[in-house]
């Protein structure tokens, strides 16, 4: 059997995973818009990034050792890692919410950008791959700072990213309501 | 023992059957008004296998003339298909504005790309041309199928059990005939009977898919109908979505001036 006939079977048999896969029920129930967009006025986790990176470095910790505890520094690193694995739950979690913001904010849309969507599923693998890796950094006692800092950014960009839709979305509402209004209008900006 | 060529016949006879019952499924559920390029298709099927049946036994035409007329129906029938396939992406997705731009755009890319790329991959004598653009646009349209509904999944846009009935149903059978044709592409004159069995047998699987899902039809689609609402209900609701949308833009606003370090 040539290679070309080995690659078009091997695509048919990856649609039909990737169609069983497709046909599975979502993994949690759909929220409602409402209490959708209720999450948004929650507190964000990713305020406190500054707090938990400054408590897993090292220099925060390492006076222990010059006065002789060196056990205490350990386990008090220990414990600081574990707090940063719950603070990266929840940081997930924070990105997931986000995710479903804008995707029901794309379902509402009169308009989607290619462009926009594609980099927003790069965005929510880069960040899962991230969440995973740090995680690993985490569990082996590694410094997790750089990859605090890309998944902070990461969760900004995604802000950004909702803001802009959002925007977009307030606008043609107010178009639609008001055709005499003019379409420079930038509801956004109040 | 049974000969081959019997049991192909015994076959197409209760394939031939199915038909004429989803036919009759879809007259008594009405759905020929909701599906009419679905009941296009199905009805060009049957006419196919009736005009297929009577070239073969009673026409008086050369072998290349009847093998000509047969791939013209079938061309047909594939063309149809490809038609039920858009008019299900629209049932799906069209509610959606934003979504459905989007996605027509991204459909057509992925059908374009794995038919360029079938052809591509595909040797042989220009003879085959037929045959490997008929297996390129089988491919494409299960492509189509899969990434379409992996979108319904990524936006949480409902799809209600006879859309994936019908989906699963037109996938599956156009996945069947890409692995039967490709591998018994190069032995396909000494299987030629062992290679229409196959493909009579996964046309029934889908035939089974979609009685059932016509069957159930009613149930379903009465869950998956939004309630209808008056004009008045209908402008008030719009606009509180549109209040809320602009407190919820003052929000993110916020949100991201109090996160944002480089602001």
């Amino acid at each position: 059997m040539s290679l070309p006939v080995i690659l078009l079977v091997l695509f048919a048999l990856l649609l039909v995973g990737l169609l069983a896969w497709a046909l599975r029920p979502p993994a949690g129930p759909v929220r409602p818009p409402l209490d959708v967009f209720e999450a948004l006025s929650k507190s964000r986790h990713c305020l406190r990034i500054s707090h938990i990176v400054q408590a897993l470095h090292p220099e925060d910790t390492e006076y222990l050792r010059d006065t002789g505890q060196l056990a205490l520094m350990q386990t008090l690193r220990r414990q600081r890692r574990r707090i940063a694995l719950r603070y990266l739950d929840q940081l997930q979690e924070e990105f997931q919410e986000l995710i479903e913001i804008s995707r029901l904010l794309a379902v509402m849309s009169p308009e989607l950008i290619g462009m926009e969507e594609m980099e927003r599923w790069k965005l929510s693998l880069a960040f899962a791959a991230n969440c995973a890796f740090l995680r690993w950094k985490l569990r082996l006692g590694l410094q997790p700072f750089s990859g605090f800092t890309l998944l902070s950014d990461l969760a900004i960009s995604i802000t950004r990213e909702l803001d802009l839709a959002s925007t977009r979305i307030a606008e043609a509402a107010v178009r639609s309501a008001n055709p005499s209004a003019s379409g420079d209008e930038n509801i956004g900006g109040f | 023992m049974v000969e081959p060529l019997q049991l192909q016949t015994a076959a197409w006879a209760l394939s031939s059957t199915l038909e004429l019952g989803l036919f009759v499924q879809l007259l008594r559920r009405k759905l020929g008004r909701v599906y009419p390029l679905f009941f296009a298709y199905l009805l060009s099927t049957i006419l196919q296998s009736i005009a297929v049946a009577a070239l073969y036994r009673g026409g008086n035409f050369d072998k290349l003339t009847t093998w000509k007329i047969a791939w013209l129906t079938q061309g047909v029938v594939v063309f149809l298909r490809a038609l039920v396939l858009i008019e299900l992406a629209r049932k799906v997705l069209s509610g959606y504005i934003g979504i459905w731009a989007l996605a027509r755009r991204l459909l057509l890319g992925v059908a374009a790309f794995v038919l360029v790329s079938d052809l591509l991959l595909s040797e042989g004598q220009w003879q085959w041309l037929i045959l490997n653009g008929v297996r390129g646009l089988e491919l494409a349209m299960a492509a189509v199928i899969v990434t379409m509904l992996m979108f319904a999944r990524y936006y949480r846009v409902p799809v209600n059990s006879f859309q994936r009935s019908l989906a699963v149903g037109l996938c599956l059978f156009s996945i069947f005939y890409v692995v039967n044709y490709s591998l018994l592409e190069r032995v396909l004159q000494e299987y030629v009977v062992l290679w229409n069995f196959f493909g009579i047998f996964s046309f029934m699987a889908s035939l089974l898919v979609w009685i059932k899902a016509v069957t159930r039809y009613a149930e379903s689609e009465a869950v998956a109908l939004p309630p209808a609402i008056s004009p008045e209900l209908h402008g008030k609701l719009s606009a509180e979505v549109n209040t809320r949308l602009i407190l919820l833009n003052r929000r993110l606003i916020q949100f991201l001036h109090l996160k944002d370090p480089h602001s």
